[in-house]
C-alpha cells in the first residue's frame, strides 16, 4: 500500500513542480524580455514585481469560465487538460540524479517522445472545439509544424541512442561521468575515463552531436510552438491561434503547458547531449573534484541549472529573433534539418562501429 | 482480485465502451477523437502485459500518425461535406446490409467457437517452449531482444517492409508533384 502512496506523492510533486516553474518562468521571460527590449517589466506587484505572476494566476482561477455557443462542448471542453496531461506524463521518465527518477523505464526516451505526440491531438482538438476561423487555422498550422518538426528531432536523438546503445534515460545520463565503468573517450582520442566532466558529455564524445543538439534545440523550438516559430498563435492574423477562445483556468492550462514544454524538451536535451546530472568539473591529479561533485544533491543542482541555462536561451531567442513565414519553416525543416540529422545519424553509426571500439 | 486484475477490467471496459461509441456516434469528428481513448486504452491494455515496446509504438504510430491524417482529412474538408455524411439514413435492417451481416454473424460464431475450444492458460506451444527453456522472461530485456531479433533472424521480412514502405513513399511524392508545364 505504501508503494501506492509514494506513486501519488511523487505525481503530485511533479504537478507541483510544473505549476510552480511555469509561474516564475512566465516572471522570467517577461524580466528578460524588458531587459532585451531597454524596458523595466513588472515592478508594482511585490519586490521588483516578483508577485506578478502570482497575482496573475489568482485572477485567472477566479475568471468565468465561457462557453462560447457555437463550441462543441466535450471537445472545447476536454482540449486543454489533453494538452496538458500529455506533457506532464512526460516528466515521469526524467531523470534528476544518479539513481534518482520517478520512473525508471528501458525505453524512457521513447516514451517521452510517443507522449508528446499526444499534444498534437489536444491542439486539434481545441481548434476543432472552438469552432472558429481563427482557431482552427491555428491548430491546423500547429499540428502540421509539430509533425514535421519531429522528423528532424527524432533523428538527432537516434544519433544519440546509437552512440549509446540504450533508450534508457538514467543509462545515458550514467555514460557521461565519472560513474561509467568503460572508456570513454573526448573527441573520441584522448582516453578520459575516470577523469569526468564535461570532457565526457556526450557532444564531446561524439563532436558530430553538436550538430545534432542544435538541429535537435531548433526543432524543440517548433515543438513547443516558441518564436521563431510562433505561426500557430501569430497574433497579427490569427488573434492567437488555437486557444483564441479560451478563458480562465482552461487558457492557464494551456499556458501552463507551453512553460512545462519549454522546461521538458530543453531536459531532454541536457540528458541527452549535456551530461545529463554529471558535473561540468573533471578530476584533475589528485583533486577529485568530478567525484565531490557527482551525488544526490549535486546531480538535481546541475541538472537544473543546465537545463535553466537552456530554457534562457529560448526565451532569448524568442525576443531577437522575427518570425519565420509558413514557406521558410517548411524549407528549413526539410531541405536543411532532415538532411542534416540524416548525415549525423550516418556519422554515429560510423563513429559507433570504428572509433568507439 | 489484485491490481493488474482490476486495471485490466477497468481498461478493457474503457476499450469496449469506447469502440462502441465510435461506430454508433452520428458525430463524425468526435468518433475521431473517441478512437483516441480506445487506442490509449489498448496501449495500457499492451504494458500490463509486459509489451511495453509494442504500447509505445501504438501510441507513436497511431496517435501521433494516423489519427492526425484522419483528422485533417476531416478539417481540409469542411462542416458542409460532412453533414451530408451524417444525415445519412442509419439504419441498420436494410435489405442491402444482408450479406455484411451475414459475414459479421458468422465471423461472430466462430471467434466465440474459438474462444470456447481454446485452453487459454495451458496452450500447447506455450508449455512446450517453457520445457525447452526457449522463452524469455521478464527482466528488463524485452526491448533489446526485439532489436536483435529484428536485425538477425528477421532480417529480410523488415527489410521487405521497408522497401514496401519506401514505394508508399515515393508514390504519395509523385502524386502530388504538380505536373510539368509542357
Amino acid at each position: 500500500m505504501v508503494s501506492y502512496l509514494i506513486y501519488i506523492g511523487v505525481a503530485i510533486g511533479l504537478f507541483a513542480f510544473a505549476a510552480t516553474f511555469a509561474l516564475f518562468a512566465v516572471y522570467y521571460e517577461r524580466k528578460l524580455s524588458a531587459f532585451i527590449q531597454d524596458r523595466i517589466g513588472p515592478s508594482e506587484t511585490g519586490k521588483y514585481g516578483s508577485l506578478q505572476t502570482i497575482a496573475d494566476i489568482l485572477k485567472l482561477i477566479q475568471k468565468e469560465i465561457i462557453n462560447p455557443t457555437a463550441t462543441d462542448k466535450w471537445l472545447y471542453a476536454l482540449a486543454p487538460a489533453i494538452i496538458f496531461i500529455a506533457v506532464y506524463m512526460g516528466f515521469a521518465a526524467l531523470p534528476w540524479a544518479p539513481g534518482l527518477v520517478p520512473s525508471k523505464i528501458n525505453i524512457g526516451l521513447y516514451y517521452i517522445f510517443a507522449i508528446i505526440s499526444i499534444e498534437t491531438l489536444g491542439i486539434l482538438m481545441a481548434g476543432w472545439g472552438s469552432n472558429n476561423k481563427y482557431s482552427i487555422l491555428g491548430a491546423m498550422r500547429s499540428a502540421a509544424q509539430i509533425i514535421s518538426y519531429e522528423i528532424p528531432a527524432g533523428f538527432a536523438l537516434i544519433s544519440v541512442v546509437l552512440i549509446c546503445g540504450s533508450l534508457d534515460l538514467q543509462e545515458i545520463s550514467m555514460q557521461q561521468g565519472i560513474l561509467f565503468k568503460e572508456q570513454t573517450k573526448f573527441l573520441g582520442i584522448w582516453d578520459v575515463s575516470g577523469m569526468g566532466g564535461i570532457m565526457s558529455w556526450n557532444i564531446f564524445r561524439a563532436p558530430h552531436l553538436i550538430i545534432a543538439f542544435v538541429i535537435y534545440f531548433i526543432a524543440s523550438l517548433a515543438e513547443s510552438n516558441r518564436a521563431p516559430f510562433d505561426i500557430p498563435e501569430a497574433e497579427s492574423e490569427l488573434v492567437a491561434g488555437f486557444h483564441t477562445e479560451y478563458t480562465g483556468m482552461r487558457f492557464g492550462l494551456i499556458f501552463l503547458a507551453e512553460y512545462s514544454m519549454m522546461f521538458l524538451v530543453s531536459m531532454v536535451g541536457v540528458v541527452l547531449f549535456l551530461g545529463a546530472w554529471n558535473t561540468p568539473l573533471p578530476n584533475i591529479g589528485s583533486i577529485h573534484l568530478a567525484e565531490w561533485t557527482t551525488n544526490v544533491p549535486w546531480g538535481i543542482f546541475w541538472i537544473f541549472v543546465k537545463t535553466l541555462l537552456l530554457v534562457t536561451v529560448q526565451i532569448w531567442i524568442r525576443w531577437t529573433l522575427p518570425r519565420l513565414r509558413v514557406d521558410q519553416l517548411m524549407d528549413l525543416c526539410w531541405k536543411v534539418l532532415t538532411p542534416l540529422a540524416f548525415i549525423c545519424m550516418i556519422i554515429s553509426a560510423v563513429w559507433r562501429v570504428w572509433v568507439m571500439n | 482480485m489484485n491490481a493488474a486484475n482490476i486495471l485490466f477490467y477497468i481498461m478493457s471496459f474503457i476499450v469496449l465502451a469506447s469502440a462502441l461509441y465510435v461506430a454508433a456516434s452520428k458525430h463524425l469528428v468526435r468518433s475521431v477523437f473517441m478512437f483516441f481513448v480506445t487506442l490509449f486504452a489498448l496501449a495500457g491494455l499492451y504494458v500490463l502485459s509486459l509489451a511495453d515496446f509494442v504500447a509505445v509504438t501504438q501510441i507513436v504510430v497511431y496517435v501521433g500518425g494516423i489519427l492526425v491524417l484522419i483528422l485533417f482529412a476531416f478539417m481540409l474538408s469542411g462542416r458542409e461535406t460532412l453533414d451530408v455524411l451524417q444525415t445519412e439514413n442509419r439504419s441498420i435492417w436494410k435489405i442491402n446490409n444482408l450479406p455484411a451481416m451475414l459475414i459479421v454473424g458468422l465471423f461472430f460464431i466462430i471467434l466465440i467457437n474459438v474462444i470456447l475450444q481454446t485452453n487459454a492458460d495451458h496452450l500447447g506451444w506455450i508449455t512446450d517452449s517453457i520445457k525447452l527453456k526457449n522463452n524469455i522472461t521478464n527482466s528488463g530485456e524485452m526491448t533489446a531482444n526485439i532489436g536483435v531479433n529484428l536485425m538477425t533472424r528477421y532480417l529480410l521480412p523488415f527489410e521487405i517492409v521497408s522497401i514496401l514502405l519506401m514505394m508508399a513513399l515515393v508514390g504519395a511524392a509523385h502524386l502530388s508533384r504538380k505536373e510539368q508545364q509542357a
